[in-house]
């Protein structure tokens, strides 16, 4: 038996929400590598709820800069699935500073679509505890325990369908085991 | 006896010049006849005919004949900016268009100002749009195209009264401005930012569309507002009058006054603003530090950096130092007034601009400079100087033949440079992204290399992935 898949939080940031043909590819690239998006949702935060978010970067230089971008225009938020999900939406991503990744990683997703180190894309949570509370933040109805006892031998043996609409998978149960 | 048909191909055949039957074998004398367009016999005449075709001087163009504008742009297309429909609208029976062209790494040319007249005045390039004003007919319009998600080149319905309002326009589309005279929108400077523009109309003021989130507008921050398929169009009242230029960087705006004031409103979170704080200022206030009682003459900014030169040839700068734009002076990484960069190397300053990472500056003798981080144009590695260094001038134009050629203006997107010599060749450089230098390659380019442009170029305007120069024919 394979190792239960990992759940994280993406957020497409408001640089490539507001780029229809940019947040195309992206979702392509996304779906060509095999993860799964378990929920979606379309959303413009506040700038409260968005210093709620990046409540950690609290006294760091650049939060002001990073709550003043999240709260500048819709966002997309998704909630991913697959094996070692965390790890490799990170490494698609690319590092944060896009002025240097652009030269060190110009096929990750930050360096070809980043403008600037704060315009960079998108997010990833780092681990599994901040994925739970970052996925909690802005899924408050997506419940964890369910998920995996209901839904999660579905997505492991395969067995969903992705609908663009929705832009979710969704599981489909096995009518011939 | 009728002639078999095998022998009727091969019978002999008057010459096509001379009319006369020439002895040679028939077959061998078509082929030659068909490799060289005569025969051999009267290769005299032909020799003559060809030295008097040399003597004729073909005179294509008349005395009185107008040189035409042409618009090219290159880079990412897939957003709508390059304003050519028909490579987001593949057509199935042209074999040439079946597909869609997400990209394209020379420069194409916009066919959308010639098919209706218009006279490409200038052009401004920001995130995925370009916003240009044209002359037609004794009329002035303001054009856009390109992504419209946070309605930065306008409110467009179409049908009209149908309530679709469109958030991408493949192909430019007028912008109505509230002005008095709305026939004659007289452009003076315009900027596009990541999400919003900003245009200066003669006798009419300023006025700003698109993304308020920073109140880079100059209106009033609205929180939570929705600015796709928002009307809203917006006139600067607390600027002086004689606003000559403006400048967007991705999420502020500059303002230069005739006097050399420089305003400035929007996103302050790096200091860009210049106003002392980092906080958003929503209405336009007067930059502070170092610049104050300067007479300025250019002001540049692409991303969170901001720049100007006065009149002494003195440089200022203000905002992000992360990669040492403002490293001469200071190892902050923010900084929210303007200081005096000390460039005694570089001569009576004319232009400065600053991009992501990088910066350059031209003086008055055509020269070149660039500092900062990335490919800054000087070989063949990343580089990270905090020292203006000066780019050789034969890589311009300049050499024994052409002792006159000199840079007259330069202009940079994000992590690439352009400049523009005065025989109107563009040169490149920088990181290629989705092939915004224009050279027919993805590859990055590491010193200035001439974009293949079959005209002059007159104005030139970066964005983040694309460009677009406004040229006049050569003849």
């Amino acid at each position: 038996m394979s190792r239960p898949l990992q759940l994280t939080l993406a957020i497409l940031k408001p640089d490539i929400t507001a780029n229809p043909s940019v947040l195309k590819n992206v979702w392509t690239r996304i779906l060509e590598n095999g993860l799964y998006f378990v929920s979606s949702k379309h959303m413009h935060l506040s700038s409260d709820e968005a210093e709620e978010f990046y409540a950690e970067h609290r006294g760091k230089f650049f939060q002001n800069r990073l709550v003043n971008f999240m709260s500048s225009g819709p966002v997309w938020c998704h909630i991913l699935c697959g094996d070692d999900v965390i790890g490799r939406w990170r490494r698609m991503l690319g590092p944060t500073k896009v002025l240097k990744t652009v030269y060190d990683e110009p096929e990750s997703i930050r360096g070809s679509y980043g403008l600037t180190d704060t315009r960079n894309c998108a997010h990833g949570s780092d681990s599994d505890a901040t994925a739970k509370r970052e996925v909690g933040f802005f899924f408050p109805e997506f419940d964890f325990e369910k998920w995996y006892k209901e839904e999660h031998q579905l997505f492991q043996r395969d067995l969903v369908e992705f609908d663009p609409h929705l832009l979710q998978h969704i599981a489909m149960p096995d009518i011939h085991p | 006896m009728a002639t078999p048909r095998y022998l009727a191909t091969y019978s002999p055949r008057a010459c096509k010049k001379c009319n006369d039957i020439h002895t040679t074998s028939a077959p061998v004398a078509q082929l030659r006849s068909f490799f060289t367009g005569a025969c051999q016999a009267n290769w005299k005449q032909n020799y003559a005919k060809r030295e008097a075709k040399k003597k004729v001087i073909h005179e294509y163009v008349g005395e009185n004949a107008e040189r035409t504008t042409i618009v090219y742009a290159w880079g990412a297309a897939d957003s709508g900016a390059l304003g050519i429909a028909s490579y987001l609208r593949p057509n199935l029976k042209d074999v040439k268009r079946q597909f869609v062209i997400s990209k394209i790494n020379r420069p194409a040319r916009v066919r959308f100002y010639d098919k209706q007249n218009f006279k490409a005045l200038k052009i401004a390039c920001g995130h995925g749009f370009t916003v240009s004003s044209v002359n037609f007919q004794s009329k002035k319009f303001l054009l856009g195209c390109g992504i419209n998600t946070d309605s930065q080149i306008g409110h467009h319905e179409a049908p009209k009264g149908s309530g679709r309002i469109m958030d991408q326009l493949i192909e430019p589309g007028r912008i109505r401005l509230p002005l008095r005279k709305p026939d004659n929108c007289d452009v003076v400077s315009m900027a596009c930012g990541r999400a919003h523009t900003v245009v200066v109309v003669e006798d009419e003021g300023v006025f700003s569309l698109g993304n308020n989130a920073y109140g880079q507008c100059g209106r009033s921050i609205v929180e939570k507002e929705d600015y796709s398929k928002n009307p809203t169009i917006n006139r600067l009242t607390d600027l002086p009058d004689d606003v000559i230029k403006v400048v967007c960087g991705q999420d502020h705006t500059l303002f230069l006054t005739r006097s050399g004031q420089v305003y400035s409103c929007g996103l302050g979170a790096d200091g860009q603003t210049g106003s002392g704080h980092y906080k958003p200022v929503d209405h336009p206030v007067q930059v502070k530090g170092d610049i104050d009682g300067e007479r300025i003459i250019s002001i540049g900014s692409k991303a969170d950096c901001s720049v100007a030169v006065s009149d002494k040839g003195d440089v200022f700068g203000w905002g992000n130092s992360e990669y040492g734009q403002l490293g001469m002076v200071t190892d902050q990484t923010q900084i929210s007034t303007a200081v005096h960069l000390p460039t005694p190397q570089c001569g009576r300053v004319i232009k400065a601009v600053a991009g992501g990472s990088l910066c350059a500056l031209l003086n008055d003798n055509g020269q070149v400079f660039v500092w900062g981080y990335g490919i800054l144009g000087k070989g063949p590695k990343l580089e990270s100087t905090v020292q203006p260094s000066l780019i050789p001038e034969p890589i311009f134009g300049h050499n024994e033949l052409n002792t006159d050629t000199k840079v007259v203006d330069i202009d940079c997107g994000l992590t690439f440079l352009a400049a523009i010599n005065d025989q109107g060749d563009v040169y490149t450089w920088g990181k290629n992204s989705r092939g915004c230098l224009g050279l027919g390659e993805d590859k990055n380019q590491f010193f200035p290399w001439r974009v293949a442009l079959p005209a002059q170029a007159v104005d030139l305007s970066c964005g983040t992935d694309h460009m677009a120069t406004i040229c006049k024919s050569y003849t």
